[in-house]
C-alpha cells in the first residue's frame, strides 16, 4: 500500500533560483497556474455569448457574481463592493484549487500550509492596507478598542494582536486540514481496492460517494474561506 | 508530513503571488466587467421597461379620464337636449292650445253674433209676418180697413 502522504509531496518541475532563494516551479505551482487558467477559461467560455436574457452558461458566472456581491454587501456593507474583484478572485482561486485537486493524480495546493498561508497573508496585508487607508492612524485602534481604560493597554494590546494575527492562521488551518483529511481518506480507501481483489468493488463505491462529498466540501470550504475573509475585511473597515 | 516542510515556502509564496495577482488582473479586467456589464444592462432594461410600463399606465389612465369626461359631456348634452326638446314641445303644445282656444272663442263669439243677428232678423220678420197674417186674416174676413191696419201695426210695436 502506498503512503497516503505521498500525494502531498512538492516536487520541483523546473528548478529556479533567484538570489540564493529557491523559487522552483513545482507541481504545486503548476496547479496554481492550472487553477488560474481553468477558471479564467471556463468563465471566459461561459461569457462568450452574452445576452440580456442569460443563457445557461452565462448564468453560472452571473450566479457567482451575485453570490459574492451578496456576501460582501451582507458582511462588509455597500462600501465593500469596492473590494469585489479581490474577494471574487479569492473564492474562485480556492474553489478551483480544491476542485482540481480532486482529479486523480492531481496535486492539491490548498492542502499546503505554505500555499494557503501565503494567500491568507496576502489577504491580511490587503486588510491592513485598506484599514490604514480608511482610518489612517486610527487603524491602530484595532489593537485597543474604544471604551477600554488606557491602564489595561499592556494587557489588551497583545491579546488583540494575537487575535488579529490568529485570524489568517485559523483560516489557513481550517482549509488545509479539511483538504488534507479528505485526500488522505480517499487515498487510504483507494489503497484497499487492489488489496481486496473482487471485494474491491465495495471501496470503489465508497470512494465514489466520498468524492461527491469531497466536491461539496471543496466548495463549502472555499465558501467558508471567502465568508471569513469578508468578515475580516468588514472588521478592517468598521469599528468594532 | 510534507505540509510542514517550510523549505518550500519561498517557492510556494512566489508562485502563489504570481498566480493570484495574475488571476486578480484577469478577473478584474476581463471577466468581472463582462458580467457586470450584462447585469447592468439587464437592470437598465428592466428599469426602462418598468418606466415604459408606468408611462403607458398613466397614458391609459388619462385616456380613461378623457373618455369619462367625454361620456359625462355627452350625457349632459343629451340631457339638455332632451330637456330643451321637452320644453319646446311643451311650448308648442301650449301655443297650439292657446291658438286653438282663441280661434274657438272667436268662432264662438262670431257664431253667437250670427245667431243674434239671425234672431233679430227673425224677430224683425216676426212683426211683418204676424201683421201680414193678421191682415190676411182680416182680409179673408173682408174686414180690410186702414184703421185696422194701423191698429195691428201699433199693437205689434208695443
Amino acid at each position: 500500500m502506498s503512503n497516503p502522504m505521498e500525494q502531498f509531496v512538492v516536487k520541483p518541475l523546473i528548478p529556479l533560483e533567484v538570489g540564493g532563494v529557491d523559487i522552483s516551479f513545482t507541481n504545486s505551482a503548476l496547479f496554481m497556474v492550472l487553477a488560474v487558467t481553468v477558471s479564467s477559461l471556463l468563465l471566459g467560455l461561459c461569457l462568450r455569448k452574452r445576452s440580456i436574457v442569460p443563457t445557461v452558461a452565462q448564468s453560472v458566472p452571473e450566479g457567482i457574481y451575485e453570490f459574492i456581491s451578496g456576501l460582501l454587501r451582507e458582511n462588509v456593507g455597500p462600501e465593500g463592493l469596492k473590494y469585489f474583484p479581490f474577494i471574487f478572485t479569492m473564492f474562485l482561486f480556492v474553489a478551483f484549487g480544491n476542485l482540481l485537486g480532486l482529479f486523480p493524480y492531481a496535486f492539491t495546493f490548498t492542502s499546503h500550509l505554505t500555499a494557503v498561508g501565503s494567500l491568507s497573508v496576502i489577504a491580511l496585508l490587503f486588510n491592513i492596507a485598506i484599514g490604514i487607508k480608511k482610518k489612517k492612524i486610527g487603524w491602530l485602534r484595532t489593537f485597543l478598542p474604544k471604551g477600554i481604560p488606557f491602564a489595561l493597554a499592556p494587557l489588551i494590546v497583545p491579546i488583540e494582536m494575537i487575535s488579529f494575527l490568529s485570524k489568517p492562521f485559523s483560516l489557513t488551518v481550517r482549509l488545509v486540514a479539511n483538504m488534507t483529511v479528505g485526500h488522505i481518506m480517499l487515498k487510504i480507501i483507494a489503497g484497499f481496492v487492489v488489496a481486496l481483489g473482487v471485494a474491491g468493488v465495495v471501496p470503489v463505491l465508497f470512494n465514489s460517494c466520498i468524492v461527491c462529498f469531497e466536491i461539496f466540501i471543496a466548495l463549502l470550504q472555499a465558501f467558508i474561506y471567502t465568508v471569513l475573509s469578508c468578515i475580516y475585511l468588514g472588521d478592517a473597515l468598521h469599528e468594532h | 508530513m510534507p505540509q510542514l516542510d517550510f523549505s518550500i515556502f519561498p517557492s510556494q509564496f512566489f508562485w502563489l503571488c504570481v498566480c493570484f495577482f495574475s488571476m486578480l488582473f484577469i478577473m478584474s479586467k476581463i471577466i468581472i466587467p463582462r458580467i457586470a456589464e450584462m447585469i447592468e444592462l439587464r437592470r437598465e432594461k428592466i428599469d426602462g421597461n418598468l418606466e415604459k410600463a408606468a408611462e403607458i399606465k398613466t397614458k391609459a389612465e388619462e385616456a380613461l379620464e378623457k373618455y369619462r369626461n367625454a361620456l359625462q359631456d355627452a350625457t349632459n348634452r343629451a340631457n339638455q337636449e332632451i330637456l330643451k326638446t321637452q320644453q319646446d314641445l311643451q311650448a308648442m303644445i301650449e301655443r297650439k292650445q292657446s291658438d286653438l282656444a282663441a280661434k274657438l272663442s272667436s268662432e264662438i263669439t262670431e257664431s253667437e253674433k250670427k245667431i243674434l243677428n239671425s234672431k233679430e232678423k227673425i224677430l224683425a220678420q216676426v212683426d211683418d209676418i204676424s201683421s201680414e197674417i193678421a191682415l190676411s186674416v182680416l182680409d179673408k174676413l173682408n174686414l180690410s180697413d186702414p184703421n185696422f191696419e194701423k191698429a195691428v201695426k201699433s199693437s205689434l210695436k208695443e
